[in-house]
Protein backbone atom coordinates (compact mmCIF):
# COMPACT_ATOMS: atom_id res chain seq x y z
CA UNK A 1 0.00 0.00 0.00
CA UNK A 2 2.97 2.33 -0.01
CA UNK A 3 5.28 3.65 -2.67
CA UNK A 4 8.53 1.88 -3.33
CA UNK A 5 11.14 2.58 -0.71
CA UNK A 6 13.39 4.65 -2.95
CA UNK A 7 10.64 7.17 -3.64
CA UNK A 8 10.49 10.39 -1.69
CA UNK A 9 6.92 10.98 -0.63
CA UNK A 10 5.40 14.46 -0.59
CA UNK A 11 1.95 14.74 0.89
CA UNK A 12 -0.50 17.27 -0.54
CA UNK A 13 -3.19 18.45 1.85
CA UNK A 14 -6.47 20.16 1.07
CA UNK A 15 -5.96 23.62 -0.39
CA UNK A 16 -2.38 22.88 -1.42
CA UNK A 17 -0.52 22.10 -4.64
CA UNK A 18 2.92 20.60 -5.21
CA UNK A 19 5.06 20.45 -8.34
CA UNK A 20 8.16 18.36 -8.96
CA UNK A 21 10.52 17.35 -11.74
CA UNK A 22 12.20 14.68 -9.61
CA UNK A 23 11.52 11.16 -10.92
CA UNK A 24 12.04 9.81 -7.39
CA UNK A 25 9.20 11.85 -5.94
CA UNK A 26 5.72 10.51 -5.38
CA UNK A 27 2.94 12.92 -4.52
CA UNK A 28 0.30 11.47 -2.25
CA UNK A 29 -3.01 12.57 -0.85
CA UNK A 30 -6.18 11.26 0.75
CA UNK A 31 -9.47 12.12 -0.91
CA UNK A 32 -13.04 11.82 0.28
CA UNK A 33 -15.32 14.16 -1.62
CA UNK A 34 -12.26 16.27 -2.44
CA UNK A 35 -10.77 16.14 -5.91
CA UNK A 36 -7.13 16.11 -6.93
CA UNK A 37 -6.05 17.26 -10.37
CA UNK A 38 -2.79 15.64 -11.42
CA UNK A 39 -1.07 17.35 -14.35
CA UNK A 40 2.20 16.93 -16.14
CA UNK A 41 4.13 17.86 -19.25
CA UNK A 42 5.63 14.61 -20.52
CA UNK A 43 8.21 16.43 -22.64
CA UNK A 44 9.49 18.76 -19.93
CA UNK A 45 9.35 15.95 -17.37
CA UNK A 46 7.52 17.94 -14.75
CA UNK A 47 4.25 17.27 -13.01
CA UNK A 48 2.18 18.18 -10.00
CA UNK A 49 -0.99 17.75 -8.03
CA UNK A 50 -3.49 19.96 -6.28
CA UNK A 51 -6.18 18.98 -3.81
CA UNK A 52 -9.35 20.97 -3.42
CA UNK A 53 -12.80 20.88 -1.98
CA UNK A 54 -15.08 23.59 -3.19
CA UNK A 55 -16.56 24.87 0.05
CA UNK A 56 -20.29 24.15 0.09
CA UNK A 57 -21.43 23.63 -3.44
CA UNK A 58 -20.16 25.03 -6.67
CA UNK A 59 -23.33 26.77 -7.79
CA UNK A 60 -23.14 29.39 -10.47
CA UNK A 61 -20.11 30.47 -12.40
CA UNK A 62 -19.27 33.57 -10.43
CA UNK A 63 -19.35 32.25 -6.88
CA UNK A 64 -16.53 32.49 -4.37
CA UNK A 65 -16.29 28.69 -4.36
CA UNK A 66 -15.60 28.60 -8.08
CA UNK A 67 -12.99 31.31 -7.78
CA UNK A 68 -11.27 29.29 -5.07
CA UNK A 69 -11.19 26.15 -7.25
CA UNK A 70 -9.95 28.10 -10.26
CA UNK A 71 -7.23 29.59 -8.08
CA UNK A 72 -5.88 26.16 -7.11
CA UNK A 73 -5.94 25.04 -10.74
CA UNK A 74 -4.11 28.17 -11.79
CA UNK A 75 -1.46 27.81 -9.08
CA UNK A 76 -0.74 24.28 -10.27
CA UNK A 77 -0.56 25.27 -13.94
CA UNK A 78 1.65 28.29 -13.16
CA UNK A 79 3.89 26.04 -11.04
CA UNK A 80 4.32 23.66 -14.00
CA UNK A 81 4.99 26.49 -16.46
CA UNK A 82 7.65 27.88 -14.12
CA UNK A 83 9.46 24.56 -14.23
CA UNK A 84 9.51 24.51 -18.01
CA UNK A 85 6.15 22.96 -18.94
CA UNK A 86 4.31 24.21 -22.01
CA UNK A 87 0.61 24.77 -21.65
CA UNK A 88 -0.35 22.93 -24.84
CA UNK A 89 1.51 19.80 -23.74
CA UNK A 90 -0.06 19.51 -20.29
CA UNK A 91 -2.14 16.39 -19.69
CA UNK A 92 -4.34 15.82 -16.67
CA UNK A 93 -5.87 13.12 -14.53
CA UNK A 94 -8.82 13.80 -12.27
CA UNK A 95 -9.25 11.66 -9.17
CA UNK A 96 -11.64 11.76 -6.22
CA UNK A 97 -15.05 13.28 -5.62
CA UNK A 98 -16.63 10.35 -3.79
CA UNK A 99 -20.07 10.60 -2.26
CA UNK A 100 -18.85 10.07 1.27
CA UNK A 101 -21.92 10.92 3.29
CA UNK A 102 -25.24 9.33 2.45
CA UNK A 103 -28.06 11.85 2.22
CA UNK A 104 -25.78 14.86 1.82
CA UNK A 105 -25.87 16.79 -1.41
CA UNK A 106 -23.31 15.30 -3.72
CA UNK A 107 -20.46 17.74 -3.21
CA UNK A 108 -17.95 15.21 -4.53
CA UNK A 109 -19.68 14.97 -7.88
CA UNK A 110 -19.79 18.77 -8.15
CA UNK A 111 -16.07 18.97 -7.41
CA UNK A 112 -15.30 16.46 -10.13
CA UNK A 113 -17.59 18.23 -12.59
CA UNK A 114 -15.90 21.51 -11.82
CA UNK A 115 -12.44 20.04 -12.54
CA UNK A 116 -13.59 18.47 -15.80
CA UNK A 117 -15.29 21.67 -16.94
CA UNK A 118 -12.26 23.75 -16.06
CA UNK A 119 -9.87 21.50 -18.01
CA UNK A 120 -12.11 21.31 -21.04
CA UNK A 121 -12.58 25.12 -21.06
CA UNK A 122 -8.82 25.58 -20.85
CA UNK A 123 -8.15 23.01 -23.55
CA UNK A 124 -6.13 20.75 -21.26
CA UNK A 125 -6.28 17.10 -22.26
CA UNK A 126 -7.76 14.68 -19.71
CA UNK A 127 -5.88 11.39 -20.08
CA UNK A 128 -7.49 9.61 -17.17
CA UNK A 129 -10.10 10.04 -14.53
CA UNK A 130 -11.56 8.11 -11.69
CA UNK A 131 -14.24 10.00 -9.83
CA UNK A 132 -17.39 9.36 -7.85
CA UNK A 133 -18.26 6.18 -6.00
CA UNK A 134 -19.01 5.82 -2.30
CA UNK A 135 -15.53 5.18 -1.01
CA UNK A 136 -12.68 7.64 -0.49
CA UNK A 137 -9.30 7.11 -2.05
CA UNK A 138 -5.67 7.23 -1.19
CA UNK A 139 -3.87 8.55 -4.25
CA UNK A 140 -0.25 8.36 -5.32
CA UNK A 141 0.95 10.26 -8.38
CA UNK A 142 4.38 10.12 -9.95
CA UNK A 143 4.78 13.62 -11.39
CA UNK A 144 7.42 12.75 -13.96
CA UNK A 145 6.04 9.47 -15.34
CA UNK A 146 2.41 10.45 -14.85
CA UNK A 147 1.59 7.12 -13.27
CA UNK A 148 -1.28 7.25 -10.76
CA UNK A 149 -2.15 4.58 -8.20
CA UNK A 150 -5.14 4.59 -5.95
CA UNK A 151 -6.37 2.50 -3.05
CA UNK A 152 -9.80 2.52 -1.45
CA UNK A 153 -9.85 3.86 2.11
CA UNK A 154 -10.68 1.52 4.98
CA UNK A 155 -13.68 2.28 7.22
CA UNK A 156 -11.58 4.01 9.88
CA UNK A 157 -9.64 6.04 7.31
CA UNK A 158 -12.93 7.06 5.69
CA UNK A 159 -14.34 8.33 9.00
CA UNK A 160 -11.23 10.39 9.63
CA UNK A 161 -11.24 11.84 6.12
CA UNK A 162 -14.94 12.71 6.21
CA UNK A 163 -14.43 14.41 9.60
CA UNK A 164 -11.62 16.51 8.13
CA UNK A 165 -13.57 17.42 5.01
CA UNK A 166 -16.76 18.34 6.84
CA UNK A 167 -14.94 20.55 9.37
CA UNK A 168 -15.69 24.26 8.87
CA UNK A 169 -14.06 25.28 5.59
CA UNK A 170 -10.58 26.57 5.98
CA UNK A 171 -10.21 28.70 2.92
CA UNK A 172 -6.62 29.66 2.58
CA UNK A 173 -7.03 33.31 1.99
CA UNK A 174 -4.58 35.27 -0.11
CA UNK A 175 -2.56 37.94 1.61
CA UNK A 176 -4.18 41.10 0.35
CA UNK A 177 -2.65 43.17 3.13
CA UNK A 178 0.82 42.30 1.85
CA UNK A 179 0.11 42.71 -1.79
CA UNK A 180 -2.24 45.65 -1.93
CA UNK A 181 -0.82 48.97 -2.92
CA UNK A 182 -2.82 52.09 -3.39
CA UNK A 183 -1.62 55.34 -4.80
CA UNK A 184 -4.83 57.31 -4.53
CA UNK B 1 -25.62 56.20 -16.37
CA UNK B 2 -23.40 55.00 -13.54
CA UNK B 3 -19.65 55.62 -13.45
CA UNK B 4 -19.07 51.90 -14.02
CA UNK B 5 -21.08 51.99 -17.26
CA UNK B 6 -18.90 54.79 -18.62
CA UNK B 7 -15.62 52.99 -17.99
CA UNK B 8 -14.19 50.84 -20.79
CA UNK B 9 -12.43 47.85 -19.27
CA UNK B 10 -9.91 45.50 -20.84
CA UNK B 11 -9.44 42.10 -19.18
CA UNK B 12 -6.18 40.31 -19.98
CA UNK B 13 -5.71 36.74 -18.75
CA UNK B 14 -4.48 33.58 -20.47
CA UNK B 15 -7.01 31.34 -18.71
CA UNK B 16 -10.48 31.19 -20.25
CA UNK B 17 -12.06 30.42 -16.88
CA UNK B 18 -10.36 33.35 -15.17
CA UNK B 19 -11.52 35.70 -17.94
CA UNK B 20 -15.10 34.47 -17.56
CA UNK B 21 -15.02 34.85 -13.78
CA UNK B 22 -13.51 38.29 -13.98
CA UNK B 23 -16.01 39.39 -16.61
CA UNK B 24 -18.81 38.07 -14.42
CA UNK B 25 -17.46 39.94 -11.38
CA UNK B 26 -17.19 43.18 -13.36
CA UNK B 27 -20.73 42.83 -14.67
CA UNK B 28 -21.92 42.40 -11.09
CA UNK B 29 -20.14 45.66 -10.29
CA UNK B 30 -22.08 47.39 -13.07
CA UNK B 31 -19.54 47.44 -15.89
CA UNK B 32 -20.98 46.99 -19.36
CA UNK B 33 -18.10 47.88 -21.71
CA UNK B 34 -15.77 44.91 -21.33
CA UNK B 35 -13.16 43.64 -23.81
CA UNK B 36 -11.01 40.55 -23.27
CA UNK B 37 -7.54 39.49 -24.43
CA UNK B 38 -5.60 36.24 -23.92
CA UNK B 39 -2.11 37.60 -23.33
CA UNK B 40 -0.12 40.81 -23.02
CA UNK B 41 0.73 41.00 -26.69
CA UNK B 42 -2.93 40.86 -27.72
CA UNK B 43 -3.78 43.29 -24.90
CA UNK B 44 -1.20 45.80 -26.10
CA UNK B 45 -2.59 45.58 -29.65
CA UNK B 46 -6.14 46.23 -28.46
CA UNK B 47 -4.99 49.14 -26.31
CA UNK B 48 -3.06 50.68 -29.20
CA UNK B 49 -6.11 50.45 -31.47
CA UNK B 50 -8.71 51.41 -28.93
CA UNK B 51 -7.52 52.75 -25.58
CA UNK B 52 -9.52 51.58 -22.55
CA UNK B 53 -9.85 53.49 -19.27
CA UNK B 54 -9.13 50.51 -17.07
CA UNK B 55 -6.93 47.46 -17.62
CA UNK B 56 -7.18 44.43 -15.35
CA UNK B 57 -4.38 42.05 -16.22
CA UNK B 58 -3.03 38.80 -14.91
CA UNK B 59 0.72 38.66 -14.24
CA UNK B 60 1.58 35.11 -15.30
CA UNK B 61 0.93 34.84 -19.04
CA UNK B 62 2.71 33.44 -22.09
CA UNK B 63 4.26 35.68 -24.76
CA UNK B 64 4.14 38.97 -22.86
CA UNK B 65 3.59 38.76 -19.10
CA UNK B 66 1.72 41.30 -17.00
CA UNK B 67 4.80 43.44 -16.30
CA UNK B 68 5.77 43.56 -19.99
CA UNK B 69 2.22 44.49 -20.86
CA UNK B 70 2.17 47.19 -18.16
CA UNK B 71 5.36 48.66 -19.65
CA UNK B 72 3.82 48.61 -23.13
CA UNK B 73 0.73 50.45 -21.85
CA UNK B 74 2.78 53.04 -19.95
CA UNK B 75 5.17 53.70 -22.84
CA UNK B 76 2.43 54.48 -25.36
CA UNK B 77 1.36 58.16 -25.05
CA UNK B 78 -2.20 57.22 -26.11
CA UNK B 79 -2.64 54.67 -23.32
CA UNK B 80 -0.23 55.69 -20.56
CA UNK B 81 -2.94 57.30 -18.43
CA UNK B 82 -5.10 54.18 -18.28
CA UNK B 83 -5.65 52.72 -14.82
CA UNK B 84 -3.87 49.39 -14.50
CA UNK B 85 -4.72 46.74 -11.92
CA UNK B 86 -2.49 43.67 -11.85
CA UNK B 87 -3.82 40.32 -10.66
CA UNK B 88 -1.51 37.69 -9.31
CA UNK B 89 -2.02 34.15 -8.12
CA UNK B 90 1.21 34.31 -6.16
CA UNK B 91 1.25 36.91 -3.38
CA UNK B 92 4.84 37.94 -4.00
CA UNK B 93 6.15 41.18 -2.50
CA UNK B 94 8.94 41.59 -5.08
CA UNK B 95 6.38 41.42 -7.88
CA UNK B 96 4.19 44.02 -6.17
CA UNK B 97 7.16 46.36 -5.87
CA UNK B 98 8.12 45.87 -9.53
CA UNK B 99 4.53 46.48 -10.63
CA UNK B 100 4.38 49.61 -8.48
CA UNK B 101 7.68 50.87 -9.90
CA UNK B 102 6.37 50.37 -13.43
CA UNK B 103 3.24 52.34 -12.65
CA UNK B 104 0.53 49.84 -11.69
CA UNK B 105 -2.30 51.50 -9.81
CA UNK B 106 -3.07 48.45 -7.73
CA UNK B 107 -2.17 44.81 -7.32
CA UNK B 108 -4.81 42.31 -6.28
CA UNK B 109 -4.15 38.75 -5.13
CA UNK B 110 -6.24 35.91 -6.55
CA UNK B 111 -8.65 34.54 -5.58
CA UNK B 112 -10.24 37.94 -5.10
CA UNK B 113 -13.71 38.58 -3.78
CA UNK B 114 -16.04 40.90 -5.65
CA UNK B 115 -15.82 43.38 -2.78
CA UNK B 116 -12.00 43.41 -2.97
CA UNK B 117 -12.22 44.00 -6.71
CA UNK B 118 -14.67 46.85 -6.11
CA UNK B 119 -12.33 48.38 -3.52
CA UNK B 120 -9.34 48.11 -5.87
CA UNK B 121 -11.22 49.83 -8.70
CA UNK B 122 -12.81 52.46 -6.45
CA UNK B 123 -9.36 53.30 -5.07
CA UNK B 124 -8.59 54.57 -8.57
CA UNK B 125 -11.92 55.88 -9.88
CA UNK B 126 -13.85 56.73 -6.72
CA UNK B 127 -17.38 55.37 -6.20
CA UNK B 128 -18.62 53.31 -9.14
CA UNK B 129 -22.24 54.29 -8.60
Amino acid sequence: MTADVQHRRIHVIQGEYKVSDDPDVVLSTILGSCVAACMRDPVAGVGGMNHFLLPGSANGSGGEATRYGVHLMELLINGLLKKGARRERIEAKIIGGAKTIAGFSNVGEKNAEFAQQFLSDEGIRIVGSNTGGDVGRKLEYFPVSGRARQYPLSGAEMQKTVALETAPPRIIAPKPADTSIEFF
Amino acid sequence: MSIAQKIKVLIVDDQVTSRLLLGDALQQLGFTQITVAGDGEQGAKIMAQQPHHLVISDFNMPKMDGLGFLQAVRSNPATKKAAFIMLTAQGDRALVQKAAALGANNVLAKPFTIEKMRAAIEAVFGSLK
